[in-house]
């Protein structure tokens, strides 16, 4: 269970949030006001912090940055109705770690708060990535499931890589391909889809379950099988 | 912006250059006929004045008996200080009996002509020719090279008060046209920036309160108005989407928890997955709209980088590569040229994507789809080459309006807004978006000037 800061002033917005952080079984502490959130940001610990650009008192961005100079490095999602690349560029560069914009599906919000939480708790100096029987070197970037060599393109290879990351994640078509692409539209279900079951195909062993399920609705979940 | 410099073939072309031009060549041309008859009137008088000199002379000898022709000649031209005049007398054998001139041709009685200069005789001179007693013959000369002198100071005088009347006139006309061409140059520049989205510009105003001031200050209130009936529709637009995805969002939401929930009928669920599938097809088409809506309103140029067009066809190409071997598909790209743009390459990149994405959709399985980099007219750009149905020719400007599906798009999957992106996308970039039968299929082309 992790210890969430939930910095939003919009009632509904917040209500949504905070109730599909404790359905996850997370500990949300919501604060509507950006004064009030740097304080106890400054003087209690949390996991990860939810933070809405456009706040009253202090701006989103302002407050990141004053996060940061005091050397508080904990992990942000940014949560804006700014949707334009430039605003999304300006709030990843201000300090946050993600970016969603509103009005967002709360298994996104969920996936990309999974996803910051593991980061932080996830060693950096990690040279091999495993699940159940697939093993990928980062450094030789080689990949081989139960011991056998599997070729993967340039791009297989990174939406692997990504995936093995956030183990037991589940992770949205659009992160996947803001993190593996590095495009922020919305490239249509199927375009993933397609890359996802041409990964599955190569990683797959018969009569073993896949190790890549799709979760309807919500996107897809590596799992070590 | 920078302006662009002005060029002779700009101002050549302007009115207040050509009216300037035309009253300076009015002002030349009335120096010179006023110059003309200064000279004409100056000439005759000074030539009259000299024949006069020439006939009193003339007349005082003519009236001498024939036997003291030759003394009074003589005399004649003795009394002559100022060495001005020349007399001869020619004998009635044509002999020239005395005298300080010699004529070698023959010269007409009583009509005063003019004999230039020429080696070994003197000139030029005012000749009078007159017939005396006795059958002689007197002439009498007059040296007019003062008259001459001034004749041809003149004719320079015409030359070259004419040409610096000319010239004048045409700097005045280069001086006059500059600030006013200055002015329309900066006119044009806003009214392209007010083409390319830029509602908020407005046209200069001098102050002045002339014609082009009038002008900029009508073209200024109909983008004021232009821009708030605009925003108007795009607030209308935007509030509709951006209200309708929130309770949207919010009713996707519901529908994944009492899916996911343990005491759900089964059959309850598969509806609640359906509707969910049926909430994204909207919410897709929602933010679709918002994006389009977005780029429209969007003049931002800060995220423009050179931009490898050849590299983002192959990573275009790549991402949809998958998608297309699903149907049996090719894409083959062609780098022609190498050609290296000023863009927003993620912009661009979802441009091309949306046509890709489209000529996967509409091409039949096994067919090649061509990915080109080249030059037409100059110009580098991507072009899509599909194999489907097309596009009619009289259907090519309504499919970039959102909404708008091909009478050929038949069953084919799709919202009627991918193009719509596409179309914004190149408009952003002042870039061109060509639709054309590529017989069979679509050729779709991206044109970037540089």
């Amino acid at each position: 269970m992790a210890r969430i800061l939930v910095i939003e002033d919009d009632p509904s917005t917040a209500e949504e949030i905070v109730t599909e952080l404790k359905v996850h079984g997370h500990h949300p502490v919501h604060v509507a006001d950006g004064a009030a959130a740097l304080e106890r940001a400054c003087h209690e610990s949390f996991d990860t912090i939810t933070l809405d650009r456009m706040l009253p008192g202090l701006d989103g961005l302002a407050l990141v940055a004053r996060l940061r100079q005091r050397h508080i490095d904990v992990p942000v999602l940014m949560i804006s109705a700014l949707s334009d690349v430039d605003e999304r560029i300006e709030g990843l560069r201000g300090g946050g770690d993600d970016y969603l914009t509103k009005p967002f599906a709360t298994g996104e919000m969920i996936a990309r708060i999974e996803v910051l939480l593991r980061r932080g708790r996830a060693p950096t100096d990690t040279t091999v990535l495993r699940a159940g029987g697939i093993e990928m070197d980062l450094v030789r970037r080689q990949v081989a499931v139960d011991g056998e060599p599997v070729r993967l393109l340039h791009m297989e290879f990174r939406l692997l890589e990504f995936l093995l990351r956030n183990m037991g994640e589940v992770v949205s078509r659009r992160m996947i391909f803001e993190q593996v692409w590095g495009y922020y539209f919305d490239p249509g279900a199927n375009l993933i889809n397609v890359h996802i079951a041409r990964l599955r195909r190569k990683l797959d062993r018969p009569g073993r379950m896949s190790a890549i399920s799709t979760i309807k609705g919500e996107g897809y979940r590596l799992d070590a099988v | 912006m920078p302006s662009e410099p002005l060029r002779l073939r700009d101002i050549r072309h302007t009115s207040t250059f050509r009216l300037a031009s035309l009253l300076g060549l009015v002002f030349a041309l009335g120096i010179v006929i006023l110059l003309a008859v200064i000279y004409t009137m100056t000439v005759s008088e000074l030539t009259a004045r000299s024949d006069l000199i020439l006939r009193e002379v003339g007349a005082r000898l003519v009236s001498a008996p024939a036997a003291r022709l030759p003394e009074r000649v003589r005399a004649e031209i003795a009394s002559n200080v100022q060495g001005l005049d020349f007399i001869a007398l020619i004998g009635p054998d044509g002999q020239r009996l005395t005298g300080n001139i010699r004529v070698p041709a023959r010269v007409r009685l009583d009509k005063p002509v003019d004999l230039p200069a020429r080696p070994g005789v003197r000139g030029p001179i005012r000749l009078l020719a007159l017939r005396a007693a006795g059958g002689h013959i007197i002439l009498i000369g007059r040296d007019i090279s003062q008259i001459a002198y001034l004749r041809s100071r003149f004719l320079q005088i015409f030359l070259w008060s004419g040409l610096a009347a000319a010239i004048g006139g045409l700097l005045a006309g280069v001086a006059l046209s500059l600030r006013p061409l200055r002015r329309v140059r900066d006119l044009q520049q806003v009214s392209r920036a007010i083409a390319a989205g830029a509602l908020d510009a407005r046209m200069p105003i001098a102050g002045r309160g002339d014609e082009l001031d009038q002008f900029a200050g009508t073209v200024n209130v109909m983008v004021e108005e232009v821009g708030r009936v605009i925003a108007q529709v795009k607030g209308v637009t935007d509030a509709i989407a951006h209200d309708l995805r929130t309770p949207l969002a919010h009713v996707r939401t519901s529908l994944l928890r009492t899916r996911g929930r343990p005491d759900t009928p089964p059959a309850f669920a598969a509806l609640a997955a359906e509707a969910v599938d049926d909430l994204d097809a909207v919410l897709d088409r929602f933010a679709a709209l918002l994006r389009i809506s977005e780029l429209e309103a969007s003049a931002r140029r800060s995220g423009f980088r050179p931009t490898d067009l050849a590299r983002l066809a192959e990573r275009a190409a790549e991402l949809y590569e998958p998608l297309a071997e699903e149907r049996g598909q090719t894409i083959i790209v062609q780098a022609q040229t190498a050609a290296t743009i000023e863009a927003d390459e993620p912009l661009l990149f979802e441009a091309l994507s949306n046509v890709l994405d489209n000529a996967i959709k509409f091409s039949g399985v096994g067919d090649r789809i061509d990915v080109i980099v080249g030059e037409r007219d100059g110009d580098p750009g991507i072009e899509v080459r599909d194999h489907g149905p097309g596009i009619a020719a009289e259907e090519r400007d309504a499919v970039l309006r959102r909404f708008h599906r091909g009478a050929n798009a038949g069953a084919t999957p799709g919202s009627g807004l991918g193009l719509s992106v596409v179309a914004a996308i190149a408009h952003l970039h002042r870039f061109g978006l060509e639709l054309e039968n590529a017989g069979p299929g679509l050729r779709v082309r991206i044109r970037c000037p540089r």
